[in-house]
């Protein structure tokens, strides 16, 4: 086999990740709080994986545009129900944040139900499952490896046509910037944020209904998921879709990885530590460097020593505005 | 009557049945709630730290009680010349504990001074090892974000229950550990015992914590949660109050984590749960009305006696539904914190003005209300949050953290 398969896993998940990170990144950039049930519409799109092989007998693949619009409605569902109403009230921050979590705790009870709802009526086990049976294979690759990153790439693609040359995405940005700017130009801003939370939604519940095809899955795998994701949001910057997209990448090769690597030389007992991985991400980047790739490429850019080193490597093409 | 009852359960020696033992479970779990909840209401209804982390500290007096005290008491009752099987190891550890527990038991039973000395001797390691935990989990995010700290406190309760999984001598992995029974020495139920130490424990804290309240750093508190930037301004390190504040109440309560492995006389990881140790105070606060302890206690006693009533008619219920009740739980905390937040967003019992003695402060509030009607805020929210009294008098307030 041209790659590992640990590599294939590596990245499988990877690119999972990236989806989902950037996902939470358009839902910091727009609403302005860090949504905690991100991770919970991926444990939506695992169902919707679930219910499309297991009971409604099709291939896992043609459930994912399903899932994509599944998702996408109940983060609208979300939006008007509670962040809209909360945001109309004027709560701040912590008050929304807390708002996600119970949003959170409720998405996760409503799909262990669900999980059991399934066992009771078809007699089949979901709470603990993988759909490796129904993958096909395109030469010496599992086929989810080559959708799961062909998907991520042409979503990073599509993403960044959308916010820098169609309308809605560029009403999206000035939303992002100032709000009250945005809405005294004429945008507006209940549909920019309707359309982002159907966007991230769907996306998360696409990157969800992807991981059952590699991995082992429950009911829980998918807000499981919310440490990683906002370990990759927060090594990007958390304030920048592109930082997400490396942050997450990195941050999931390197959970696996590692604790591969970890249980080669140390030992199996590594293998219960994995979830560790992500946590020493976030609290690494918050004592280093609070903001992240962000941070870090604007300082380079301040400093100048690093305005001469990127001048010979022929990346800098005009001098900054101080 | 209901010294009848209370009398009847102290003095009766065999173990409580029915709704009396009911009584006792709320009564406990009241206890150890109020605890936490207070702390937590301390800390994000008076000082605007929104503490997520909650679990982290009482997981700390969970392992406190299974790795320091059980050791202790071992060690002490082998120096006594009691046969108890080997421990040391981690095998022996884990797989001794509950005959081990049993030997030790019978040589408490004559001790009562020894036993109060230990259960005093665990809360007072609870409160330095409480305060050195607040310490660490503060480190990465107390000087940034309000919500980065509540992500860097979310992932740390998940992590300290892998590490409690995970290594066997803290508390037995994931087969869990008997607790030596410090009450061996009372004849009658000691789950009786145990809730009203817990109650007392809880009316302490309360007492501490609201003399806190009313002194000059209370009011630093409160100056804190409302405008950090002015507050630093003047003067005061808002990063080291606000990291006190942190350890303080990590101490606190560490405490009922504790108390709780010694209800039980078993400390388990599973236990801890964030959502169990966490979600549930945040909707007591959240219910009762932060910054103000009144409203805590309501919160407390009427989540405590909803969950302990649906735990204990699970097997009625379980007829009912398809899917395990804990599902349906999950779900009714979701729904009740978002409606509590929708709907009453000051909580039961709003906050009430500071009580400063020798200043009638409702006279300067009164005085001062609506100066310039371009500073007075559009939404209700603005006008009467958890905060609007300070609001009121400063007129326009950047959101506390952002």
């Amino acid at each position: 086999m041209l790659i590992p398969a640990i590599w294939i896993a590596a990245l499988t998940y990877a690119s999972e990740l990236t989806l989902l990170s950037m996902g939470f990144t358009l839902t910091y950039l727009t609403a302005k709080i860090p949504n905690f049930a991100h991770g919970t519409y991926a444990g939506i799109g695992i169902y919707v994986s679930y219910t499309f092989s297991k009971i409604l007998g099709f291939s896992p693949y043609w459930g994912f545009p399903f899932s994509f619009v599944i998702g996408g409605l109940i983060s609208i569902l979300i939006y008007f129900l509670v962040i809209g109403v909360l945001q109309r009230l004027g709560g701040g921050a912590i008050v929304l944040t807390i708002s996600t979590l119970a949003i959170q705790i409720f998405l996760a009870g409503a799909t262990n139900i669900y999980a059991f709802w399934l066992r009771a009526k078809y007699s089949t086990y979901a709470s603990l499952f993988m759909l490796k049976d129904f993958d096909f294979k395109l030469g010496d690759f599992p086929g989810i490896f080559i959708v799961s990153m062909g998907l991520t790439v042409s979503c990073v693609i599509l993403l960044h046509y959308m916010l820098t040359r169609t309308k809605i995405g560029v009403a999206m940005r000035a939303t992002a910037e100032d709000p009250e700017l945005a809405s005294v130009l004429g945008i507006n801003i209940n549909q920019v944020q309707v359309f982002s939370w159907f966007l991230t939604g769907g996306m998360a519940s696409l990157a969800g209904s992807m991981i059952p095809l590699w991995f082992m899955s429950t009911p829980t795998t998918g807000a499981m998921m919310i440490t990683p994701i906002m370990a990759g949001s927060l090594l990007g910057g958390f304030e920048n879709v592109y930082g997400a997209v490396i942050g997450g990448l990195a941050v999931g090769v390197s959970e696996i990885m590692l604790t591969y690597w970890g249980s080669v030389i140390l030992g199996a007992w590594v293998g219960e530590y994995r979830p560790l991985i992500p946590m020493i991400f976030l609290v690494i980047i918050l004592l280093i460097e609070p903001r992240g790739l962000q941070g870090v490429w604007e300082k380079i850019i301040a400093s100048d020593s690093g305005q001469s080193i990127l001048k010979s490597l022929g990346l800098l093409k005009e001098e900054p505005v101080t | 009557m209901i010294q009848e009852i209370a009398l009847g359960l102290l003095t009766s020696s065999v173990a409580v049945e029915g709704t009396s033992r009911l009584i006792v479970d709320i009564a406990m779990y009241f206890g150890l709630f109020v605890i936490v909840a207070m702390a937590l209401n301390f800390q994000y209804g008076n000082a605007g730290i929104p503490n997520m982390g909650c679990a982290v500290q009482v997981i700390i007096g969970g392992f406190t009680v299974s790795a320091i005290t059980t050791r202790l008491i071992f060690t002490l009752a082998g120096n006594a010349g009691v046969e108890i099987l080997p421990w040391t190891s981690d095998y022996d550890w884990v797989y001794n504990s509950p005959v081990n527990v049993n030997i030790v038991n019978s040589w408490l039973s004559g001790k009562p001074l020894f036993c109060i000395s230990m259960l005093l001797f665990t809360i007072a390691i609870n409160l330095v090892l409480g305060a050195v935990i607040g310490w660490l989990i503060s480190l990465p995010a107390i000087r940034l974000r309000a919500t980065y700290l509540m992500i860097v406190l979310i992932t740390m309760a998940d992590a300290s229950q892998i590490f409690g999984r995970n290594i066997t001598w803290i508390s037995g992995g994931t087969l869990g550990l008997f607790i030596p029974d410090i009450f061996k020495w009372y004849s009658g139920d000691r789950t009786i015992v145990m809730a009203i130490i817990t109650l007392l424990i809880g009316l302490i804290s309360f007492f501490i914590f609201r003399t806190m309240l009313n002194s000059p750093y209370g009011r630093l508190m409160r100056a804190i949660r409302e405008n950090e930037v002015t507050v630093g301004s003047v003067g005061k390190n808002v990063t080291g109050i606000r990291r006190n504040i942190l350890m303080f109440a990590s101490g606190i309560t560490a405490i009922s984590g504790a108390l709780i492995g010694f209800y039980f006389s078993y400390v388990v990881e599973a236990n801890y749960q964030r959502a169990l140790w966490t979600y549930w105070p945040w909707l007591m606060l959240i219910l009762g009305g932060p910054g103000n302890n009144a409203g805590t206690f309501l919160g407390c006693a009427l989540v405590t006696a909803l969950r302990r009533i649906i735990i204990v008619n699970k097997w009625f219920l379980q007829e009912v539904f398809f899917f395990p009740i804990a599902y349906f739980e999950q779900i009714l905390l979701g729904v009740l914190l978002i409606a509590v937040i929708i709907f009453r967003p000051n909580g039961i019992i709003p906050e009430k003005l500071l009580y400063i003695p020798g200043v009638n402060y409702r006279k300067l509030v009164d005085e001062e209300v609506v100066v310039d009607w371009r500073s007075a805020s559009k939404s209700r929210g603005a006008s009467s949050g958890i905060s609007g009294i300070f609001r009121t008098l400063g007129g326009k307030k950047e959101e506390a953290g952002d």
